[in-house]
């Protein structure tokens, strides 16, 4: 009798132990499935920041220090005449315009496989051929630039609609090589291009100013681009850091 | 997709998914045969695919598993894999739905998918997992010294030759699944259904996938992409690519020139050299010279294209990696004034071109 009691309290005590020990590997279980969702979301969420190989090297190791050389083509797009709007709408208005103006840019810019990169005020860069390898980066930039023609001038007809004054901008793009890879430190990391033709492309886009037109290109990205594209030379300029006077193009 | 409107969707069940491109038809006798004796059952894919009999034969082959050393666990976790990774909702469906038919409860499968982007499987099966995301992403596309780089863990090289070869032959159903947006099969609510639990142990005997012998390398071999079906060696996949390319190449549906454009864009895009310069052999065949060729794949733009090449040279690239509510967007336009005969095989060439390039990965330098 008392060896039975004793085999029955000990089947019961292992019971409870299988049980428990079930919950247990039940609720980790749980854990480590809403971990890896929230992992392969936030993965996925990255991926627009940074090729998925850099994402998967930081989660794996840390901050990523691989980086290339590439030749890609960079765009940057400035507003025309912001300080003076800053000036005199309600601080609301000019972030909301501001807004849609980026809105738009950057439907255009993606549209043509372009990465909005920076948002610099009230101005963008964006490259093409960065994140991902792409032979045509330089006419996906060009239609890009002509895209956000486009949609300026959609926007600003829905402006006028509404009462609000337009926008104007000026659209640089230049073609060159570039180091692309994850700068920064472990408080601040961002996955960036850096080299002479970023601040060559800044400068066209301030030469749009000087010849007062709204996209310019440099020799670089018209040797690129086939006779779809219609080019106007323009004179050659003095710009900092450069030697000799740029040319650049008025795209058509 | 990075680059683009926005990220896709953690899982591909969660995404957009068009109408169907074209309408279903009825496949010819032998095609229907063939589809019975390999799935059994109507499927869905079969009379959307059989307006081009040699893409509905393809997917048929690939769906038979014609794998010789690739052990069954391992080749059901990569179809799961790159079927997620490309976002296909169509094969990430009928993958999951399979793995429960065969057994696996819904936590195993969810378990399957995570285990193979955690750290959490052994170092030859992580490898060949990431062999395989790396074919499929091609992003940048693998090369010859990262094959010799993963032959170096250890991986027995024909477990790695039909790894590449699963995961560029998956690229392709993905892409054929989604450019057409072929409709959910049935088979994929199956498990949800009362008499599941009834009928898995006769379906799970009916599917059973056997692993085929090794073949001898297919002959004649000496159409296009030859070292590739070379390269293969003695797996019956050799003989599965040999037969696509071959089929492709003869279909009358599309002119040869125009099948040969697209490769070459879908090449280009990939920086693929060996699938660049087979395409530009077929076009030099129908009369389309180099510079001709050069001014297509540097501008995809060119006076000698007729007007419906001049639409789908620039739409090729947009095959190669895409996010599927726009490409399905996309290919309606593109596809406006073509018949579902020649839409379908427009489908089937851009999906071979990805898959072959894909796989040239396992060649040596030259």
């Amino acid at each position: 009798m008392t060896a039975t009691v004793v085999a029955v309290a000990a089947l019961v005590a292992a019971a409870a132990v299988l049980l428990w020990a079930r919950r247990r590997v039940a609720g980790l279980e749980a854990r480590l499935a809403a971990a890896a969702a929230a992992l392969e979301s936030l993965q996925h969420a990255f991926s627009r920041f940074a090729p998925a190989e850099v994402v998967e090297d930081i989660i794996a190791q840390g901050v990523s220090h691989r980086s290339v050389k590439k030749d890609i083509t960079v765009l940057f797009a400035d507003l025309k005449g912001f300080t003076p709007l800053a000036e005199r709408l309600d601080p609301d208005v000019l972030v909301a315009l501001l807004n849609r103006w980026v809105a738009h840019m950057s439907a255009a810019i993606t549209a043509h496989r372009g990465h909005v990169a920076k948002l610099l005020g009230d101005g963008l860069l964006a490259h093409f051929g960065a994140l991902e390898d792409n032979p045509w980066h330089t006419s996906d930039a060009v239609d890009a630039a002509l895209a956000m023609r486009a949609a300026l001038a959609e926007l600003n007809a829905a402006l006028a609609a509404e009462g609000l004054p337009p926008l104007a901008m000026g659209v640089g793009v230049h073609r060159g090589t570039v180091v692309a890879g994850v700068i920064g430190s472990a408080q601040l990391v961002e996955y960036g291009v850096i080299g002479s033709a970023v601040n060559l492309a800044a400068r066209v886009e301030d030469l749009t100013r000087t010849h007062d037109v709204d996209i310019l290109v440099t020799d670089a990205v018209r040797a690129a681009l086939d006779r779809r594209f219609t080019l106007r030379p323009m004179p050659p300029t003095p710009v900092r850091g450069m030697s000799a006077p740029l040319a650049t193009f008025v795209l058509a | 997709m990075s680059g683009m409107a926005a990220p896709s969707p953690a899982s591909p069940a969660d995404g957009e998914w068009a109408e169907c491109l074209v309408p279903p038809t009825d496949p010819p006798p032998d095609l229907e045969q063939e589809i019975r004796r390999v799935v059994g059952r109507n499927t869905v894919f079969g009379p959307r695919l059989a307006h081009a009999p040699w893409v509905a034969r393809a997917e048929v082959r690939l769906i038979d598993g014609p794998f010789a050393y690739l052990p069954r666990a391992l080749r059901e976790r990569i179809a799961l894999v790159v079927a997620q990774d490309n976002s296909c909702r169509y094969c990430y469906g009928v993958q999951r739905a399979l793995l429960r038919i065969g057994g696996h409860s819904e936590a195993d499968v969810d378990r399957m998918v995570r285990d193979s982007h955690l750290t959490s499987l052994p170092p030859a099966e992580r490898a060949a997992v990431d062999w395989a995301r790396r074919i499929a992403r091609a992003s940048p596309r693998p090369t010859a010294s990262d094959f010799r780089a993963l032959l170096a863990t250890g991986l027995d090289r024909r477990v790695a030759l039909e790894v590449a070869a699963l995961a560029a032959f998956a690229s392709f159903m993905n892409r054929v699944a989604t450019l057409i947006a072929l409709p959910m099969e049935a088979l994929v609510t199956l498990p949800t259904s009362p008499v599941f639990r009834v009928v898995r142990p006769l379906l799970a005997w009916s599917l059973k996938w056997r692993r085929k012998s090794p073949l001898p390398p297919p002959r004649p071999n000496d159409g296009p992409c030859a070292r590739l079906v070379a390269e293969l060696g003695d797996s019956p996949t050799a003989h599965v690519l040999r037969s696509m390319v071959d089929e492709a190449c003869a279909s009358p549906i599309l002119p040869k020139r125009t099948k040969a454009l697209v490769m070459a864009v879908v090449a280009r895009a990939l920086w693929c050299a060996y699938g660049e310069a087979e395409a530009r052999a077929m076009l030099a065949a129908e009369g389309f010279g180099a510079a001709d060729a050069d001014e297509v794949l540097a501008t995809l733009a060119s006076p000698r294209l007729d007007a419906r090449e001049a639409r789908l040279v620039p739409f090729a690239r947009e095959t190669v990696r895409y996010q599927a509510g726009m490409v399905q967007t996309r290919i309606r336009a593109v596809c406006r004034d073509m018949t579902p005969a020649e839409a379908v095989e427009l489908v089937g060439i851009v999906a071979l071109a990805n898959a072959t390039c894909r796989l040239s990965a396992i060649l040596p330098d030259p």
